[in-house]
């Protein structure tokens, strides 16, 4: 019987010097589902991720992805993970082909490189050096790019952050494809709007520990429960949906 | 140009021959349309394979990178034709020699203090025989060897002065040198002649040149160049990129993938040699062609202990890059080690030229063996079996400075 969480985190603890960055937190990730992980700047988001991830030593507590135990594993997690950096950053002066085989490579995997970026809709740039890609080819190159292997999860950090709200809105909908695609997603953000739109659960993390965490909307059900109400009235259109309006849904350069 | 030069211009020029061909070739191809499958490969080839294309495309990058061309293949060009035109001619000022003292007349013994004090020649005093001055200047190291033969300055019978002929000795690269010595010595014999007596010469100089093929100031300038190109590529080329990948984080998101640290080393050596090959192999197409190099070694040694020096080099390179967080960090420690060591190790000027003391500490740097092999194999046919003090100093720094290099390296 397959296991329905492919993440299992318990009491995870990470301690530089004598703050705790992460608190003994616990959660679990749902097979096939978006993840986010919310919280201010220094609440812990990152170092959480990159224990996970197997880049940070963990210090107290495990991980577990897809059975396997993260701190005993490292190199067999990172051969099932995809990480999509924050910035993402490739080295000049290669072609998307060779960059591919690259990445491939990186996780002793063959790819037929040119069927690869037939899939991403990227067949006719495949012989561009990546610095010639736009923003928006370079978004969905970097996501193709970090899914090469095939991953179970995926992990983003901050991915939206510094982006316009076009590359925001583009790289949503590039986010929801690699869902489709069966694969785990799990992303930190300090957008609201991004998790309400993205996530299908959120965990809040403030000073290293989970302080709430469910479905946007049965965290939004429970604060209204208890007789919050928001100050001011209901508007039917934001500023960013002005801003949307008039500057279009294309992604500018 | 000698038989060698020759087979290797062929082998130059073939070789650029089939790259183009290949590449013509791949472009008249009609692009393919089904896409094959690919076999697939067990955990050993798996690892290797990630090494080969990290090596493939790291290798194609540098190809791509003006930049770093102009740094491996031009500038050493430049250094090599400045230094080539320098000492090319052999035509210095001073020379140094040895002056053999065979005889034990008064006046061969003035000769000599006379001699001492003279300026443009240098009188090298531990070359006190002939056969050792013989093969200091098969090393290049003196110009030539002056001999004062056992009658010189001694009184003939019949006669009331002093009388004597002087030999000059020389090799085939400093008969320039021999012809100003020996009328410098000329000169000097005549104004004493002319003390001595009128109309008849009791001093001469005879002048002969060795059978001995000898090494030219040349030999000594390229070999040192190639030592150039060696640190250019295994501690500029890493401490260059290194920070700058850092920067950018590329090696996190590497470090991201199972890629291990070994994997990414051995791709960076196998690339650096190749790049590396490429850039000695201008220079060394360049030397034989306009500056008349001889190469009587073996070629097949010489690419394989090359090799072993770039990767000996590059695990300094390795280390002072992938220890640093950013080039602020890395550029003091890097001039600090590189720029003593360059001077040293007989770089830009030949190590015996330094005194004693320096010679003996700058002959364990890392870089001396290198230039001292790369000479030993290539102007003078020695092979690995002589150069064992070589191998195994270079197997030494290589095991020092991989320890180092593995246990330093940071992804970010």
């Amino acid at each position: 019987m397959k296991n329905d969480f492919i993440l299992t985190v318990k009491d995870l603890r990470k301690v530089y010097g004598d703050k705790v960055a992460v608190d003994g937190i616990s959660f679990e990730v749902k097979r096939g589902e978006v993840f986010g992980i919310l919280g201010p700047n220094g609440a812990g988001k990152t170092t959480t991720l990159e224990m996970i991830e197997a880049l940070r030593p963990i210090d107290g507590g495990s991980a577990t992805i897809d059975g396997i135990d993260v701190a005993s594993n490292p190199y067999q997690i990172r051969s099932i993970i995809g990480v999509q950096p924050q910035s993402p950053a490739f080295q000049d002066k290669t072609k998307l082909t060779e960059l591919i085989e690259l990445f491939a490579a990186a996780y002793g995997e063959r790819v037929n490189v040119q069927e690869f970026l037939a899939d991403v809709d990227l067949e006719e740039k495949a012989s561009s050096f990546i610095e010639n890609l736009s923003g928006g080819q370079k978004q969905r190159f970097s996501i193709a790019a970090a899914l090469v292997h095939n991953p179970k999860v995926f992990f983003m950090d901050e991915p939206t952050t510094g982006l316009d709200p076009q590359a925001r809105r583009n790289l949503w909908d590039l986010v929801q494809q690699v869902r489709d695609k069966g694969v785990t997603v799990i992303l930190t953000t300090h957008y609201m709007d991004e998790a309400e739109v993205l996530c299908d659960r959120v965990a809040i993390m403030d000073e290293g520990k989970i302080v709430a965490l469910d479905t946007p909307a049965k965290l939004i059900h429970d604060l209204l429960k208890k007789g919050f109400t928001k100050a001011q009235h209901v508007e039917q259109a934001n500023l960013e949906d002005v801003f949307i309006d008039l500057t279009g849904k294309e992604l500018k350069d | 140009m000698d038989k060698n030069s020759i087979i290797l211009l062929v082998v130059v020029a073939a070789l650029v021959g089939l790259r183009v061909g290949w590449r013509l070739w791949r472009k008249s191809q009609p692009k393919q349309t089904a896409f094959k499958k690919l076999r697939p490969l067990n955990p050993w080839q798996r690892k290797l394979y990630t090494v080969y294309v990290f090596a493939k495309l790291n290798t194609r990058r540098y190809f791509r990178d003006r930049v770093a061309i102009f740094f491996t293949v031009a500038f050493p060009l430049i250094f090599l034709f400045v230094f080539g035109g320098l000492f090319g001619g052999n035509n210095g000022v001073s020379f140094r020699i040895a002056l053999i003292n065979q005889s034990n007349s008064a006046f061969s013994k003035q000769f000599v203090g006379m001699a001492n004090g003279e300026k443009v020649f240098k009188i090298d005093s531990s070359a006190t025989s002939l056969d050792a001055a013989r093969e200091k200047m098969n090393r290049g190291e003196l110009d030539a060897a002056v001999i004062l033969p056992k009658s010189f300055g001694e009184v003939k019978a019949g006669t009331t002065y002093p009388s004597g002929q002087a030999q000059v000795i020389y090799t085939n690269n400093s008969a320039q040198a021999a012809q100003t010595l020996a009328s410098v010595l000329e000169a000097q014999f005549k104004s004493i002649n002319g003390k001595l007596v009128r109309n008849i010469e009791p001093f001469t100089v005879e002048t002969s040149q060795t059978n001995d093929k000898s090494l030219s100031q040349f030999d000594y300038t390229f070999s040192g160049l190639l030592g150039f190109s060696i640190i250019g590529l295994g501690i500029f080329g890493p401490i260059n990129v290194f920070p700058e990948l850092k920067k950018q984080g590329i090696l996190r998101r590497f470090h991201t993938t199972p890629l291990r640290v070994w994997q990414y080393f051995l791709s960076t050596m196998a690339s650096q040699a190749v790049i590396g090959l490429f850039a000695m192999g201008v220079l060394f197409v360049v030397a034989l062609t306009v500056f008349h190099l001889q190469v009587v070694g073996n070629w097949w040694l010489l690419v394989l202990y090359l090799v072993m020096c770039i990767v000996t080099m590059l695990g300094i390179g390795l280390a002072l890059g992938g220890w640093a967080k950013n080039e602020r960090q890395v550029a003091p420690l890097a001039n600090i080690i590189v720029f003593p060591m360059m001077f040293l190790s007989g770089t830009f000027f030949p190590r015996y030229l330094m005194p004693d003391w320096l010679q003996t500490i700058s002959g364990f740097l890392p870089l001396t063996p290198m230039i001292d092999g790369i000479r030993l194999i290539a102007t003078e046919g020695k092979t690995f079996l002589d150069l064992g003090p070589q191998l195994g100093l270079i197997a030494a720094w290589a095991l020092v400075v991989y320890l180092i290099a593995f246990r330093v390296f940071r992804w970010e």
